[in-house]
């Protein structure tokens, strides 16, 4: 397999604003977040096909409005927001589709977790999957994006758009929320 | 400080259990790109400007001098032949003739005018000295 180009951000921004080279350009945008993306999209949506479904839907956003992109934020936090914003309107949907309030939690998402062939956790995985998706939107996406992807509070506050002091609290009361789930169900 | 997430961390770990189709990334990857529909870009120079570009290093720049100034400020602070200046002024504000002088030499008084103050300190002197006793 041939070696991947280095991806240079600044060069790649440059590039999407010419209209001989923005599909190249984009391709490398692509190829250089889908996974990051797609692992954050499948903590909210759960299943491996619905991700997929949000996955593709973010790129086609965020390419059929990249002339709205101006570098003024980073390339990485205008992804972001959009694959979010895109899974939020995803699971609502799915929630409308089973007749769910879209004040309900998301436990409905995990509950066939089990069954799903792109699953391969334990019984304590499926447990803490379910404790996530009891919690309140807002404090999911920030238990996920800060636990799993390990990101900086500072860049989360770019893309939720929320002071980074709320965002550790809502951290915190997402901690301690899990551990009382896991408490009460083990 | 004791993380907030460790006991989740510690039991459960940072994989969540999901897995996706062999060689999922480089097929989505691929499909993505000629699935992107023809779009109108219009072209924006989006390179740095010249400020943007030199501003780190007059920021940078702007720094440095300002703690050259502090340095500066410091040092004369501390230097004694500066200090003994300082001791000078201050003992020359102290010296009431000095003062006089400046007084004189500002405000235009006159003689008489001289007299009588030295005729008025003379006799408030003589008058406090009076209620010492």
């Amino acid at each position: 397999m041939a070696a991947r180009e280095k991806y240079d951000e600044a060069l790649v921004v440059e590039q999407l604003h010419d209209p001989q080279l923005c599909k190249t350009a984009f391709g490398k945008v692509i190829e250089h977040y889908s996974s990051q993306l797609y692992w954050q999209i499948r903590r909210m949506v759960i299943d491996h096909d619905d991700a997929n479904d949000v996955l593709q839907n973010t790129f086609l956003k965020a390419w059929t409005s990249i002339d709205n992109f101006r570098g003024d934020a980073k390339l990485s936090t205008w992804l972001y927001k959009i694959a979010i914003n895109e899974s939020i309107t995803f699971v609502n949907k799915k929630k409308v589709m089973n007749q769910l309030s879209i004040d309900d939690d998301e436990s409905f998402l995990v509950n066939q977790l089990e069954s799903d062939e792109w699953f391969d956790g334990d019984q304590a995985q499926i447990n803490l999957q379910k404790a996530i998706a009891t919690l309140p939107e807002k404090q999911r996406l920030v238990f996920n994006l800060r636990y799993y992807d390990e990101m900086k509070y500072d860049e989360m506050s770019e893309i939720l758009g929320t002071s980074e002091g709320a965002l550790k609290a809502s951290y915190h009361h997402a901690v301690k929320k899990i551990e009382q789930y896991l408490g009460e169900t083990e | 400080m004791k993380q907030d997430d460790s006991t989740i961390l510690k039991k459960y770990g940072k994989d969540p259990g999901f897995k996706v189709p062999e060689n999922y990334f480089d097929d989505f990857n691929k499909r993505m790109a000629e699935m992107l529909p023809d779009v109108e870009i219009t072209p924006v120079d989006v390179k740095p400007t010249m400020w943007q570009r030199i501003k780190p290093i007059v920021y940078m720049a702007a720094m440095f001098a300002g703690v050259w100034c502090m340095m500066q400020v410091f040092s004369n602070f501390t230097d004694s032949g500066n200090l003994d200046s300082v001791r000078a002024v201050a003992e020359k504000l102290q010296d009431d003739k000095s003062n006089v002088d400046e007084f004189i030499m500002s405000g235009g008084v006159s003689d008489y005018d001289i007299l009588s103050y030295e005729d008025s300190v003379a006799m408030s002197n003589k008058a406090d000295s009076t209620v010492d006793e």
